[in-house]
């Protein structure tokens, strides 16, 4: 046997285990693409034969998976069922196997496997608004980004922040900057007090559609997912760089459509806020 | 008391590869994140799940900073995949080098297995056809790995399900003859050892035997299903009387050597786990705590879970 034997019997182990279908299926790929049967494969060893010691991978490796979707996106499997997500996760694991060597990343693809696998014309049950089908999607957005603020850098080691003087919102030595865990999303539902209301393991009933703006970000290992004003959602994205107050406040009002003084007005009493809720974080200029 | 078979790799190397004798241990969940934060935990030290903690800022991170001020910890990792044939993943090695940095574990181990090929990581730990070839080609990434990590590599022995037909050699002669070309150490898991014993149809006890007990380094303690005619690693229950067996002879076999509880789903409260790791102590008294391996349907037993790392930290 040389590396090229193993590297055969591995990508063809591989193709068993991940290839779609059942597993007689997954062989037939197998010995398509390889040119191996189980039979030339696997050793006969006592007590089972070679499909169904085969049949022990193909099996966990589906539900071991599966067990990680569903810790992962718990508010979308209260709202579509344990059989529908069961579905869409086995779907999106055979469909984009995981090539990342943590199974944070597993979801990351998620969401946009929703969307892009979502029936687009057709609604789900008689009575239901076809607009209802992208909430899956828009849920997992959610989701994703809040398991993303979890694990990202967060402002927990940062000095504690003095509050902002009235000068300092037209200038000075500070700027403000999206901390690293910050997250924004521009969603088609209000999602944020059905996931609160489903983490409490309430069953909430369905938003209808509207288009919310949301900051997902973290403080003392807390992670908070506030809807946000056009203009907020708008300040926090222009402080995706060191943005002095008012160029953010400029930027915020140009892009919602709001009058610069109600911008500046309302940011002076939202500003302490983006600090609690680690958005934000003063930086030198 | 049986006597320890002679071992063929002595040759003059410390016990342990002079790695300490950390005592009893259990794997650092999720699950346990607020009792550790509140308690001073009573186990002697802790392993965690490398893959979990790589590029982790969040409160995880904060667990891990204030355990391992109050004990020893481990670094386990899953996601090597040292047996595979795709190349090295440098990231993933520059990933544990750091980690490493910050825990200051007292060792570093994962498994022999392979975990994909072709770009996909299955997260399973996939068995090795057993050979000369094989062995070349994992003794040389060892050799690589270790010169990265700059310490000893620890390996564990996994659960499987199937041999290969090219395999030629059993898996305790591989691991000896693995740790002869490189040095690295052994995490023997003695419920992998019983599972993968009773699947194959090989014994146990000859598996333990015919070890380098020296190089082994730690030991793994587990809980696994009865399927009907296979077992699965399961980690979700109480270690059965089989593996105490085990675990004694390997214990008085290799000197003593640090011990870990591995409890991977319905994982119990800290208490609990910790009173299932205490059996260790009396089964080295010579009691047997255990019980019988449960019988589970066919079909659901999963091995190796992971999701334990993705549940709620808080």
């Amino acid at each position: 046997m040389t590396n090229e034997r193993l590297s055969l019997l591995q990508h063809w182990m591989k193709t068993v285990v991940t290839e779609r279908g059942g597993l007689e299926e997954k062989l037939r790929a197998a010995a398509r693409l390889h040119g191996l049967s189980a039979e030339d494969v696997v050793a006969d060893t006592r007590g089972l034969d070679a499909h169904e010691r085969l049949g022990i991978y193909a099996r966990g490796y589906v539900l071991r998976l599966l067990e990680c979707m569903r810790a992962d996106f718990p508010a979308l499997r209260g709202f579509v069922g344990d059989a529908v997500f069961d579905a869409f996760a086995r779907a999106y694991i055979i469909t984009r196997p995981p090539g990342s060597p943590s199974l944070y990343e597993l979801g990351a693809g998620f969401p946009r496997f929703l969307e892009e696998t979502r029936p687009k014309d057709r609604p789900l049950e008689p009575g239901l608004d076809a607009a209802m089908l992208e909430l899956p999607a828009e849920l997992a957005r959610l989701e994703r980004a809040r398991a993303e603020v979890a694990r990202a850098r967060g402002t927990e080691d940062d000095p504690a922040a003095e509050p902002l003087t009235p000068l300092e919102v037209f200038g000075g030595e500070w700027s403000l900057q999206a901390t690293p865990c910050l997250r924004l999303l521009e969603l088609k539902f209000p999602l944020v007090e059905f996931v609160g209301s489903a983490a409490r393991g309430e069953q909430p009933a369905p938003p209808a559609p509207r288009r919310t703006f949301v900051a997902v970000g973290r403080a003392n290992y807390r992670i908070f997912t506030e809807e946000v004003a056009p203009w907020q959602f708008a300040f926090l994205k222009t402080c995706a760089r060191p943005s002095q107050v008012y160029a953010a406040v400029q930027a915020a009002a140009q892009e919602s459509g709001e009058e610069t003084g109600r911008v500046l007005a309302s940011a002076a009493v939202w500003l302490p806020v983006v600090f609690e809720f680690g958005f934000l974080r003063r930086v030198l200029t | 008391m049986r006597q320890p078979p002679h071992s063929a790799q002595n040759d003059g190397r410390p016990p342990r590869l002079g790695l300490p004798n950390l005592g009893l241990g259990v794997g650092l969940r999720n699950q346990h994140f607020d009792y550790l934060m509140r308690h001073d935990p009573p186990v002697d030290w802790f392993e965690i799940i490398s893959e979990n903690f790589i590029d982790n800022h969040g409160f995880a991170r904060r667990v891990l900073e204030r355990v391992r001020s109050l004990r020893p910890v481990v670094m386990h990792g899953v996601s090597l995949s040292v047996g595979s044939t795709d190349p090295l993943d440098l990231e993933y090695l520059k990933g544990l080098k750091s980690l490493a940095e910050f825990v200051r574990p007292a060792w570093v181990s994962d498994h022999l297995c392979w975990t994909g090929v072709a770009g996909v990581n299955t997260h399973d730990l996939l068995p090795m056809p057993l050979n000369e070839e094989s062995l070349r080609h994992v003794a040389a990434r060892v050799r690589q790995v270790q010169d990265f990590l700059e310490r000893p590599l620890v390996l564990e022995n996994p659960s499987t399900y199937l041999e290969f037909k090219d395999s030629t050699v059993p898996e305790w002669e591989f691991l000896s003859e693995l740790v002869r070309e490189t040095s690295c150490g052994l995490l023997l898991d003695v419920n992998n050892v019983y599972v993968s014993g009773h699947n194959h149809g090989f014994d146990p006890e000859h598996y333990l035997e015919n070890l380098p007990h020296e190089s082994v380094v730690q030991i793994h303690l587990a809980g696994p299903t009865d399927c009907g005619r296979y077992l699965v690693d399961t980690h979700d229950r109480p270690v059965p009387a089989r593996v105490w067996e085990l675990y004694r002879l390997a214990q008085e076999w290799t000197g003593g050597v640090s011990t870990l509880l591995e409890w991977d789903a319905n994982i119990p409260d800290f208490p609990e786990l910790v009173a299932e790791l205490r059996k260790a102590e009396a089964a080295l008294a010579g009691e047997n705590p255990g019980g019988a391996v449960p019988l589970h349907g066919v079909g659901e037993a999963v091995s190796n879970p992971v999701s334990f790392g993705l549940a709620p930290e808080r």
